[in-house]
């Protein structure tokens, strides 16, 4: 095998372990936050675009209190977190094309889609309503120290629960689909069309990063938050980081490989996010209300009845799987939702509730040992969870053999 | 010369997205005798953080995971 060859199925065609690959995540949203000034994020952006979607009708949403909060001037185009969302999905795709993953996947049943967009409109509710998703309120808001991210990613577990046992009920499943066979079934496999997407992926990769590295020299931040999202992109889709599964799977079959990588990701920025507030850099930090908890129930319930996330959603798409599409409509749309709504909700569950920052509650320094403290306990109780739920599987098995 | 393995059952889970693939495999590995071999073929991508995992955590051996293009090969043994 030749060198390149070697490389192009080591690197672009097998999947990365994801433990790796979340740490590498954790470590590039803190440098994205140390130059760009704010965390890696993705709902607030579609909460935007609900916002052009509106003004295609004739509503003007610059007026729009919550919009006022998130800012909306210009297009994608002219926004951090637009031009790093371009760069996601032109990374995912890159990611997916070399690697001969993309494929037109139509889901099997109606229900599918229907679980895709109820699902995902749930969960861009909630993600706005506590003000970010898995990541802005939890994977690159608890290193921020906002006390809401851990109300958030404590809810988000609880709703995962819930939606968990929604997603087994016999509705929603299909009837296994065994046979006896007496070969491997053959895997369709056109060399012809991978070494197609293989170019393509190539193209839509070196386009993009050329395009961010000329505008970064005039305007180096967008230049910079493409370059970051064609990295996140990239990322995400060779270890198919999926933040639905890391809670949804400890409670259905009780693995916590992707929760604990997502601990130790988050351990990793944590360090990093406090040197630069050291250093003199504000850190991000939302409301700490009944918003975050009913965010974060909802965010929950409705990732795993859509199947994922808001960074899930995004690379699978690209990879074409339909389903997801319907997530990515079902988030938008939910999020143009809240912001509707935020006027009547605002009152009750956000105002007069503080923006706590664990740096000020706890002290500089207390505030860095609680987030630390609170983030081994999450380790030790996935651990714990994962013994105990197999040792109750084994011990059912054994007793029904 | 790898040797080729013969599956005794295969569970074609295309079309499915995650988790549902790996539920299935966990609901249809207990149906099999001891020794015997399932095929497990998904086009969700994420499966293969789940379904090698699951399988292992829950005592079985995952003999072969073919993955080069859209659609993914699991062969588990009971």
């Amino acid at each position: 095998m030749s060198w390149w060859s070697e490389f192009k199925q080591h690197y672009l065609v097998k999947f990365w372990s994801p433990i790796p690959a979340v740490i590498a995540l954790g470590i590039l949203s803190t440098y994205y936050f140390g130059l760009l000034g704010t965390f890696w994020a993705v709902t607030g952006e579609f909460t935007r675009w609900g916002g052009h979607l509106a003004q295609l009708f004739g509503a003007n949403p610059a007026e729009w209190t919550y919009l006022k909060i998130l800012g909306f001037k210009g297009t994608p185009w002219d926004r951090i977190d637009g031009v790093m969302i371009i760069g996601m999905f032109a990374g995912a795709l890159a990611a997916a094309l070399w690697a001969d993953n993309v494929k037109l996947r139509l889901p099997s049943t109606r229900i599918r889609i229907f679980q895709a967009v109820i699902g995902g409109m749930i969960a861009g509710f909630g993600a706005r309503l506590a003000m970010g998703c898995n990541l802005a309120a939890f994977f690159t808001g608890i290193p921020q120290f906002s006390l809401h991210a851990w109300f958030f990613a404590v809810a988000t577990a609880i709703g995962c629960f819930a939606g968990a046992k929604v997603s087994m009920l016999p509705l929603f499943r299909i009837p296994l689909k065994m046979k006896k066979v007496c070969e491997a079934t053959p895997l369709e496999k056109n060399k012809q069309s991978a070494k197609t997407k293989f170019i393509i992926g190539s193209i839509v990769f070196f386009a993009v990063a050329i395009t961010a590295i000329t505008r970064s020299f005039d305007a180096p931040k967008l230049g910079m938050a493409m370059l970051f999202g064609l990295g996140f992109g990239i990322c995400i889709e060779r270890a198919q980081v999926c933040f639905t599964s890391a809670f949804r799977d400890m409670w259905i079959t009780g693995r916590g490989l992707l929760a604990k990588a997502i601990i130790l990701g988050m351990a990793v920025s944590t360090i990093g996010i406090f040197a630069f507030v050291q250093m003199g850099m504000e850190p991000k930090i939302m409301w700490a209300g009944p918003n975050a908890i009913i965010g974060g129930l909802m965010f929950g319930f409705g990732i795993v009845i859509a199947g994922g996330c808001e960074t899930g959603w995004m690379y699978r798409a690209m990879e074409g799987q339909i389903h997801f599409w319907w997530v990515g409509i079902g988030n938008v749309l939910g999020s143009l939702l809240l912001a509707l709504c935020w006027d009547s909700l605002a009152p009750t569950l956000v105002n007069g509730y503080e923006k706590i920052n664990m740096l000020k509650l706890f002290g500089t320094y207390g505030g860095l040992y609680v987030n630390y403290a609170l983030m081994a306990l999450s380790f030790a109780l996935v651990v714990w969870w994962e013994r105990r739920f197999l040792a109750k599987k084994s011990q059912y098995q054994n007793n029904h053999q | 010369m790898k040797e080729v393995i013969v599956p005794d059952y295969s569970l074609d889970m295309r079309g499915e997205p995650c988790p549902y693939p790996a539920i299935a495999t966990l609901e249809a590995l207990p149906t099999l005798k001891k020794g015997e071999i399932l095929e497990v073929i998904s086009d969700c991508p994420q499966s293969i953080n789940n379904i090698p995992h699951d399988a292992k955590n829950y005592g079985y051996t995952v003999l072969e995971i073919i993955q080069d293009g859209p659609t993914i090969r699991y062969l588990i043994k009971k």
